[in-house]
């Protein structure tokens, strides 16, 4: 099949201080590892596309040096004011002039957790789609999807072309090769102009919630920590 | 223009507790900004479920029966609730944020010409913009969000407002609903269900979580029993769906499930951020992890340091004492 994944530069929300740190979003590491599978042993493409600032130039290598075939840089210097809206708009901007059998998608972005511009793209795109993937498998014209509901999986065929957003529960992507890093060292990435868009919604402060505090902490043998949580759930919580 | 419509998800032939959260929500801040509130109800038995809607607020519930709506395919769904938008012409509809919402509401925000305001944990409207909070950034912090586009959705985490009944008498609008298959582009090949779930994770008041710690089966064995003394949902860590032990629908976390019970037993998890952003808004949290610098602790009421394969035999059978 011929894949193209939309990939984004994410900062890095696992560090306990901000670092300022960019990575590949999680879920869009795995999109490009389920799309190499698939292909695996064809001479199907994979290709990328990624919106950003220039310097996201090193995430989308590292794309590459997974396995990924080609790629196009659309260059926005900040996605600050962007939205899921706005993004899906540019994207299907790109895709009116570059034809897949399937494109994937992560299914939210790590650092804002929308999970929005997947499915908005194949609305503008006019093709079928599945969220929250967990498994993939081409056979013949369709795309197989394996999805997490919300109480159990649900298997769905997609006629092609269409739309897959996806889990990171899907797979582990693979560590790029040296070979790998190389190869995406060599290659050429066009970029672009994104098409003008606007953003529906508009984030005006973003602030630390009220943290929890931390409670008690015991040691002890297994009949002391029972005895004293007991205590404290009946007395102190009041849930048993 | 000037209503608020509630789309409720229906599970087991019951609305979701969240939806009922969310029209909750719904209902008062229709109150308070003089906003009409109604409800859509998309499910083969729509009908029988208005009365249910309508005790908790809507004053107009629309019902859209059709047996494709039970197929968990999001064609035909997002055609049903642009139908029904239309037909209610709001200021906002509001949903819960189920797996069966966040599958359609991408598109169904395209179609519509909607913004979408998504996860929210907490909502209100005007007539002039929706505003909102929204966990970001593995909910490390909170995003004040603005919409002053004219039609907005809002989808709402689990257990961001209690349920409460208002006193809305109403009416009911059936709405026919035809779906041409041939025009799906997908097809339901079939549906693998979790079996076990005798409570519903999202809605659980006791919620008993695995981790990595819980090993195998007799650790299993363990988290299940604790789990059926205090009546709680199971739920896990990612590492430990990954081993096999437990259901990835079990799975609480960014990538998984957001829960909020009363109670809350982490069982050998760290505390990894993407694991608290789904329950650290657990009324009662308690750890037992062997590790006395796990990350868990931090957002812990009550830590137990030690070995679960030892503690959890003593907690099953004191509980066992003080519950039956
Ligand atoms: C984008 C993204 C999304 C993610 N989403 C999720 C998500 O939705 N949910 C989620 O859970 N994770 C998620 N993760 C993974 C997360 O980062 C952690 O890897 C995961 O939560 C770790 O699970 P764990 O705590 O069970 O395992 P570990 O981190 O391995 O911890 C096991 C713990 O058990 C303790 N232990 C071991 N033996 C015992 C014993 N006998 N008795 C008591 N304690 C014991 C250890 O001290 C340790 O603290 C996500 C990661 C990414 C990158
Ligand atoms: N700047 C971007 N460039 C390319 N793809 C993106 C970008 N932002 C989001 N996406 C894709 O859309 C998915 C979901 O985005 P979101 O709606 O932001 O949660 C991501 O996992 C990516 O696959």
């Amino acid at each position: 099949m011929k894949f193209c994944v939309c990939i984004k530069q994410v900062p890095d929300v696992q560090a306990s201080v901000q670092t300022g740190r960019m990575v590949l979003n999680a879920y869009d590491a795995s999109a490009v590892e389920e799309a190499l599978v698939v292909n695996e042993g064809t001479d199907d493409v994979v290709d990328l596309v990624l919106i950003g600032p220039s310097s996201a130039t090193e995430t989308i290598r590292k794309a590459l040096a997974m396995g990924a075939s080609n790629a196009t840089h659309i260059v926005v210097e900040s996605l600050g004011g962007l939205d899921s809206h706005a993004i899906a708009h540019i994207l299907a901007d790109h895709f009116a002039s570059h034809e897949y059998d399937a494109i994937l998608t992560g299914k939210q972005s790590q650092d804002s957790d929308s999970g929005l511009a997947g499915s908005m793209l194949a609305e503008l795109l006019g093709i079928p789609f599945a969220t929250n993937a967990v498994g993939l498998k081409a056979e013949g014209e369709d795309l197989v999807v394996t999805r997490q509901g919300d109480s159990g999986q649900e298997i769905v065929a997609l006629k092609t072309p269409c739309l897959v957003t996806c889990s990171n529960d899907m797979n582990n992507p693979r560590i790029p090769s040296l070979k790998g890093i190389m190869g995406a060292k060599r290659k050429q990435i066009p970029n672009k102009e994104a098409a003008s868009v606007s953003a529906l919604t508009d984030v005006s402060k973003s602030f630390s919630p009220p943290g929890r505090e931390a409670g008690v902490k015991w040691e002890g043998e297994a009949e002391e920590l029972v005895s004293q949580l007991v205590s404290k759930l009946q007395n102190e919580a009041g849930v048993l | 223009m000037n209503s608020i419509l509630v789309y409720l998800s229906v599970h087991d032939a019951r609305i979701k507790r969240s939806s009922l959260e969310a029209l909750s929500r719904a209902r008062e801040v229709g109150k308070a900004s003089g906003m009409a509130v109604e409800a859509a109800i998309l499910h083969s038995a729509a009908a029988e479920m208005a009365s249910v809607a309508h005790a908790h607020g809507a004053s107009k519930v629309f019902c859209m029966a059709n047996p494709i709506f039970d197929s968990h395919l999001n064609a035909p769904l997002i055609a049903g609730l642009s139908k029904v938008i239309k037909m209610s012409s709001p200021r906002a509809v509001v949903m819960a944020s189920t797996e069966g919402v966040k599958d359609v509401l991408g598109a169904l925000a395209i179609r519509t010409d909607a913004a979408v305001l998504p996860d929210v944990a907490s909502f209100y409207v005007t007539s002039d913009e929706v505003t909102c909070e929204r966990p970001v950034m593995a909910a490390k912090l909170l995003a004040s969000t603005t919409s002053t586009h004219p039609l907005v959705f809002i989808s709402v985490r689990s257990g961001s407002y209690e349920v409460s009944e208002g006193e809305t008498v109403g009416t009911v609008e059936e709405v026919a609903f035809d779906f041409d298959e041939a025009t799906l582009g997908a097809t339901l090949r079939e549906i693998v269900q979790t079996t076990g779930d005798t409570v519903d994770l999202s809605e659980a008041n006791v919620v008993v979580a695995a981790g990595r710690g819980v090993r195998d089966e007799s650790g299993k064995a363990l988290v299940d029993e604790l789990a059926s003394i205090t009546g709680a949902a199971i739920g896990a860590s990612r590492a430990v769906v990954e081993t096999g032990l437990f259901p990835a629908t079990a799975q609480i976390g960014q990538t998984g499930k957001v829960v909020s019970p009363e109670l809350y037993f982490a069982v050998g998890i760290s505390g990894a951020i993407q694991h608290v952003a789904g329950m650290n808004n657990s009324r009662v949290i308690v750890a037992i992890n062997k590790d006395a610098d796990a990350p868990i602790f931090d957002v812990a009421t009550y830590g137990l340091v030690g070995d679960c394969f030892k503690i959890l035999p003593v907690l099953n059978a004191e509980l066992r004492k003080i519950i039956s």
